[in-house]
C-alpha cells in the first residue's frame, strides 16, 4: 500500500504534458461571451450588483461592507434610535472594512462596461442598449456617492485602468466639489439612459436613479452648508497635492449648496410627478389606529407595495440574512436576541403621549420624570393607548403582541406602599452610573424593589391586591430587562420593524431570514423633496421646477404624517429653520432603523458637541443626555406595583450595558485607509487628522 | 497509511515553506531604544502648559523624514497632565516633532496651504533628545485659595485669565483664514473631581464634577475674577478626592479638527471629612 502511494505520488508530480495549448482556454470568460448577448450581460450585471454597497441587513456601521449579516442590528451606531450590549454599538466614526479598495474594484468593472459595451451596440435594440449602459453609470454614481459621504473628495476615475496600463496609474484625490459634481454627472447620465422600468428585478430604473440622486444631492447640499457651522469651518487641503480634499471654499459653498439642493429638489419632484409611486395605504383606514398600525406593519413585506422603488430581495437558502436571529425578543432567542433595543429618547419624537410642561413624556405627576409620584396603569399597553401607530409598527411595546404572544417586559416588581415616589434618588446625566440596583429601595434594609439579574432568577412572593391571593413569580419579565444580563432588552423596548412576525421559533436562525430590505421607498423621496424645498426657501433660491416648493414640502410631510397616524401639520411650512427642523424630525421618525439616520445626523453636522442640540432634528435640551464630549440615551422601564396591581414606568439610563458615545468634528470625514496613503505619492490623508 | 499521508502532507508543507528563507532568520533589527522627552512651556511665564493625557490634551506628533515626502507620521502620543512628554521607544533617525494643544498653533499655514510660520522642531533623535516647546497658551486657569468642603460638596474659587491677548491671538490666527471674532470667547469652565490624581475630562468622576457654560462673549466680565464652582452630587465621607479646574475658548486645534482643548489648573487634593 505504501509503495503504491509513493509510486502514485511520484507519477503525479513527474507527469509532464507535451500538448501545446493553442486553443483559447475555456475557463476564461471574454467580453464577447458577456457583452454580445443579453444573457451574458445579465451575468455581468449580477456580478456588479452583488458588489453594490447596499446598506441593508448585511451591512452594519461597525463592519462596513463585509457581506454578512453577523449580529444584524439596525440603528445602533450612535443615532439614538437604538442601542445594544455589544462593542458594535458605538459612534459612526469609521468602518472595519473601508469602502475604498472594494469601491474601485466595482468602479473598474463599471468603467469596463462603459468602455467596451459600445462595441456591441448593434447586438441590442436601442432601449436595451441604453438600459445596460445606464446601469453602469448608476453603479458608478452610487459607488462614488458612498465614498464621498465617507471621505469627501476621492480620486475620480472615469476610464478603465487595467494592468498593464500605459500612462499614469495613480490618481490623486479630487476636491470635494469636483467629486460631488462627478457624482451628479453620473446620476444624470443614468437617469437619461435608464428606462422607466428595469428588465431585471432588483436593478435600478430611471426613478430609482432619480431617487438616489436626490438622496446624494441632499447630502452634498447639506455638507456644503453645514460645514460652515462646525467650529473653525470644516475644510482643508491635502498635504501632498494642495487640493481642497474636504469642504468647500468660503466663496463657493453657498453657490454649491444651492446647486445641490436644487438638483435634489428637481430629482425628487420628477419621481413625485411621475405618479408611479404612492405611500403604502392598502390596509389603512381613516381614524382607525389599529388599521393604520397593521398597514405600516405589512408594508415591509408586501412585494407589490406601490411605495417600493428599489428593493434588495432575499431568498432562503441561497441568499439570506439573520435579522430575526439577532434582534428578536428574548423568548425567541435563537441564538441571540435583543440586538436592537429602541431608546426612550427615540420614543420622545412620536405623538400621542402625555407630556410634562418641558415637552418630555410624562410618567409621574411631578414636573419631570425625576420627581413626583408615578402614574399607574391597569396594563402596560394602556400607557400607549393614544400613541401614533407608526411607533407601534416600529417598536414592540411592553405587553404588546408579537407573533401571537404577549411580549412580557418588566424591569421589576415594587412591593412598597402607594403612592410610589420616583425610584431613583437622582436622574441626572452625571448620576447615570447609579442604576436601579444602586437605590435604597433595592439594596436598603427595607427592600421594596425586586429585580432579576438574569433570566429565571430572583423569585418574589406577594399578595395580589385585587384577588388577595399569594403570587410567586420572577421579578423581571420573560423578556427582561435584567439588571446584569444584557442579552435581553437593555432599554425596555424591542424592535418590531422588519422582524418577520410569521416566522416560527424553530425557523429563526443565523442565515435563515429572507424578508426583503427596502433600499429606497417613496416616503424617502417625499422627505427629500420637502427638505430640499425648505432649504432652498431658506437660501432664497427660486424653485428649480417653477412650482411652489413650500406647498410641495407641506403636502409631502402631511401625507407621511397622515399615513403614520401622527398629528398632521396644521400650518404651511415656511422658509425658516423651524420648518426645516419639522422636516428633519419627520425624517428621523419615518426612516428610523433603515440605515439612513446615521447619514442624516452626519450631513446636518449635529453630532459634535457644539451643534448637538439639533441631534434629534428638532432642538432638544442637551443637559439631560450629554456632558459635552460624550452622550448617552435612556431606557423606558416598566415596573409592576403589587400593592396596586398596576403598572408604572420609569425613564432612566440603562441598568446594564450602558453605552457612551462621543463624536468630534474630525469624524464628519472618515480617515483615508492608512495603507492607501502610505503607498501612494498622491493620496492625501484628511488634513485635520 | 494515515502516517504516510501525514508524511506526504508534511513534506508538501515544508516544500512550500522552503523558498522563503527569511522564515528561518531571526529578526535582528535593533529595538527602538532612543528617548525623546520634553516640555511644553508658556513663553510668557516659563511655566509648563498644563493639560490632560488623552486625545483631547496636547498631542505630540513625530514624523521620521528619511522616507521622503510620502511619509506617514508615527503614532501620536500625548503629554502628561503636567505638560511634559516622554517616549522611550523611538528608532534612531531624523524627525520632525510638533505639538498641538490649547495654544496658538506652532505650525501655521494660510488658506492656500502656504506656510506662515513653523516652530516645530526637526532634529536627529539619538540617545536622549530633550526638547522644549515655547508656546502661547490661550488661557491660564488657577484656583484661588483653598477649596472648602461642606456637606459632601466641594466649593472652589477658580480664576481664568487670558494667557494671550485677544489682539495677539487675532494677529497670529487671522492669517490662517476663516477668522471669527468669537474664537476668543471663553465657552465653559469646568471643575473635575476624581478619585485619582490624574484628574481631567477623560479621567473624572462625572457624578461629582460640574460645569458652567457661557454663551457668546458673556465671560468677558468674569476674566480675572474668581468664579465659585461647586461640585455636583454629594461625595461620600472619609475619602480623598482630587479636583482640577479647566476652561477653553471657542477655537479648535489643530486648525480644522474642531477639537476645542482645555487649559487646566494644578491638581488639588481634597479630603472629605
Amino acid at each position: 500500500m505504501k509503495k503504491i502511494i509513493c509510486i502514485l505520488s511520484i507519477a503525479f508530480f513527474a507527469a509532464v504534458s507535451c500538448t501545446t495549448l493553442v486553443i483559447p482556454p475555456k475557463n476564461i470568460v471574454t467580453d464577447d461571451d458577456l457583452m454580445s448577448s443579453q444573457s451574458g450581460l445579465k451575468i455581468y450585471l449580477t456580478r456588479l450588483y452583488s458588489q453594490m454597497p447596499w446598506e441593508d441587513f448585511k451591512y452594519m456601521a461597525q463592519w462596513g461592507f463585509s457581506g454578512n449579516s453577523w449580529l444584524g442590528c439596525l440603528g445602533i451606531e450612535g443615532t439614538g434610535e437604538a442601542v445594544n450590549r455589544d462593542g458594535i454599538c458605538a459612534s459612526f466614526t469609521g468602518e472595519n472594512t473601508p469602502w475604498w479598495g472594494l469601491s474601485y474594484t466595482l468602479i473598474h468593472d463599471a468603467n469596463h462596461l462603459i468602455e467596451k459595451f459600445p462595441d456591441y451596440k448593434d447586438n441590442y435594440p436601442e432601449i436595451a442598449y441604453n438600459e445596460f449602459l445606464g446601469q453602469a453609470y448608476f453603479i458608478r454614481a452610487y459607488s462614488y456617492y458612498q465614498m464621498a459621504r465617507r471621505y469627501g473628495g476621492v480620486p475620480i476615475i472615469k476610464n478603465e485602468i487595467s494592468y498593464p496600463f500605459e500612462g499614469e496609474i495613480e490618481v490623486p484625490r479630487s476636491s470635494e466639489k469636483e467629486t460631488w459634481d462627478a457624482i451628479l454627472e453620473d446620476f444624470d447620465a443614468a437617469v437619461e439612459l435608464l428606462p422607466a422600468s428595469a428588465t431585471f428585478s432588483g436593478t435600478a430604473d430611471k426613478y430609482a436613479a432619480l431617487a438616489f440622486k436626490a438622496e446624494a444631492m441632499l447630502y452634498a447640499g447639506s455638507v456644503a452648508k453645514y460645514n460652515e457651522q462646525v467650529s473653525g469651518r470644516l475644510t482643508g487641503f491635502g498635504e501632498k497635492t494642495g487640493v481642497r480634499v474636504i469642504g468647500f471654499a468660503e466663496d463657493e459653498w453657498q453657490a454649491c449648496s444651492n446647486k445641490y439642493f436644487s438638483e435634489a429638489y428637481k430629482a425628487a419632484s420628477e419621481v413625485i410627478k411621475s405618479g408611479r409611486y404612492s405611500l403604502y395605504m392598502k390596509q389603512w383606514a381613516e381614524g382607525d389606529k389599529e388599521a393604520q398600525y397593521q398597514n405600516m406593519n405589512a408594508m415591509w413585506r408586501d412585494p407589490a407595495s406601490p411605495e417600493n422603488i428599489l428593493v434588495m430581495k432575499y431568498e432562503y437558502p441561497t441568499l439570506s440574512h439573520g435579522l430575526d436571529a439577532y434582534s428578536s425578543p428574548w423568548i425567541y432567542r435563537m441564538p441571540l436576541s435583543a440586538g436592537t433595543c429602541p431608546t426612550e429618547d427615540f420614543m420622545e419624537l412620536f405623538d400621542g403621549f402625555d407630556r410634562y410642561p418641558n415637552g418630555t413624556i410624562r410618567v409621574t405627576d411631578g414636573t419631570d420624570h425625576s420627581n413626583g409620584n408615578y402614574i399607574l396603569y391597569e396594563e402596560p399597553l394602556d400607557f400607549f393607548a393614544n400613541v401614533e401607530p407608526r411607533l407601534r409598527a416600529y417598536v414592540i411595546f411592553p405587553g404588546d403582541f408579537f407573533k401571537k404572544d404577549v411580549i412580557e417586559i418588566r424591569a421589576g416588581i415594587y412591593t412598597g406602599n402607594l403612592p410610589i415616589k420616583v425610584l431613583k434618588a437622582d436622574y441626572s446625566y452625571a448620576q447615570r452610573g447609579r442604576g436601579h440596583w444602586d437605590q435604597d429601595c433595592f439594596k436598603g434594609s427595607t427592600k421594596t424593589l425586586f429585580m432579576s439579574p438574569n433570566v429565571n432568577t430572583e423569585k418574589v412572593t406577594y399578595k395580589n391586591a385585587t384577588t388577595g391571593e399569594d403570587v410567586t413569580t420572577y421579578a423581571s419579565g420573560a423578556n427582561g430587562p435584567f439588571y446584569t444580563n444584557a442579552e435581553s432588552t437593555v432599554t425596555g423596548l424591542y424592535l418590531r420593524k422588519y422582524l418577520d412576525p410569521d416566522r416560527a421559533l424553530e425557523d429563526i436562525g443565523e442565515g435563515k431570514s429572507d424578508q426583503p430590505f427596502i433600499l429606497m421607498r417613496y416616503a424617502d423621496v417625499l422627505l427629500a423633496a420637502a427638505e430640499a424645498g425648505v432649504e432652498l426657501s431658506i437660501a432664497g433660491v427660486a424653485s428649480p421646477t417653477g412650482d411652489n416648493m413650500l406647498q410641495t414640502a407641506t403636502e409631502a410631510i402631511r401625507a407621511i404624517q397622515k399615513r403614520a397616524g401622527a398629528n398632521v401639520l396644521s400650518t404651511m411650512l415656511k422658509g425658516d429653520t423651524e420648518s426645516r427642523d419639522l422636516v428633519r424630525k419627520e425624517r428621523r421618525k419615518e426612516l428610523a432603523f433603515e440605515h439612513k439616520s446615521k447619514w442624516d445626523i452626519r450631513r446636518w453636522r449635529v453630532v459634535d458637541e457644539q451643534n448637538r442640540k439639533g441631534f434629534w432634528g428638532v432642538e432638544k435640551d442637551l443637559t439631560t443626555w450629554s456632558d459635552g464630549t460624550q452622550f448617552e440615551f435612556q431606557g423606558f422601564f416598566p415596573f409592576y406595583s403589587s400593592q396596586a396591581d398596576k403598572w408604572f414606568f420609569d425613564i432612566a439610563f440603562m441598568d446594564c450595558a450602558r453605552k457612551t458615545f462621543s463624536y468630534s468634528p474630525v469624524d464628519y470625514y472618515f480617515g483615508i485607509p492608512g495603507g492607501e496613503v502610505t503607498k501612494s505619492k498622491y493620496i492625501d490623508q484628511q488634513p485635520n487628522r | 497509511m494515515k502516517k504516510t499521508i501525514y508524511y506526504i502532507m508534511t513534506a508538501g508543507v515544508l516544500a512550500l515553506g522552503l523558498p522563503s528563507c527569511s522564515f528561518f532568520e531571526i529578526d535582528n533589527y535593533a529595538q527602538p531604544e532612543e528617548t525623546v522627552k520634553g516640555v511644553v512651556i508658556d513663553v510668557a511665564t516659563g511655566e509648563p502648559v498644563l493639560t490632560e493625557q488623552s486625545t483631547n490634551g496636547i498631542r505630540v506628533r513625530m514624523t521620521e523624514l528619511s522616507y521622503g515626502p510620502n511619509v506617514i507620521h508615527n503614532p501620536d502620543f500625548y503629554c502628561r497632565d503636567d505638560g511634559s512628554f516622554q517616549n522611550t521607544k523611538v528608532f534612531k533617525g531624523n524627525y520632525n516633532i510638533r505639538v498641538d494643544g490649547p495654544f496658538i498653533p506652532i505650525v501655521r499655514e494660510n488658506p492656500d496651504g502656504e506656510l506662515i510660520e513653523d516652530n516645530s522642531i526637526t532634529c536627529d533623535v539619538k540617545g536622549t533628545t530633550e526638547l522644549r516647546f515655547e508656546v502661547e497658551p490661550f488661557l491660564k486657569v488657577e484656583f484661588v485659595g483653598e477649596p472648602v468642603v461642606s456637606g459632601g460638596k466641594i466649593t472652589a474659587q477658580v480664576k481664568v485669565t487670558r494667557a494671550v491677548s485677544v489682539e495677539r491671538f487675532r494677529e497670529q490666527v487671522e492669517p490662517m483664514g476663516g477668522y471669527n471674532s468669537n474664537f476668543t470667547n471663553v465657552t465653559d469652565v469646568r471643575l473635575f473631581v476624581s478619585y485619582s490624581s490624574t484628574c481631567s475630562q477623560r479621567s473624572q468622576y462625572s457624578a461629582l464634577s460640574s460645569k458652567i457654560e457661557y454663551g457668546g462673549a458673556s465671560f468677558e466680565s468674569h476674566l480675572g475674577e474668581p468664579i465659585t464652582m461647586v461640585s455636583s452630587g454629594t461625595a461620600k465621607p472619609n475619602r480623598k478626592l482630587f479636583i482640577r479646574a479647566a476652561a477653553r475658548i471657542n477655537y479648535g486645534t489643530p486648525a480644522g479638527s474642531g477639537t476645542r482643548r482645555y487649559n487646566y489648573s494644578e491638581v488639588k487634593e481634597v479630603n472629605i471629612p
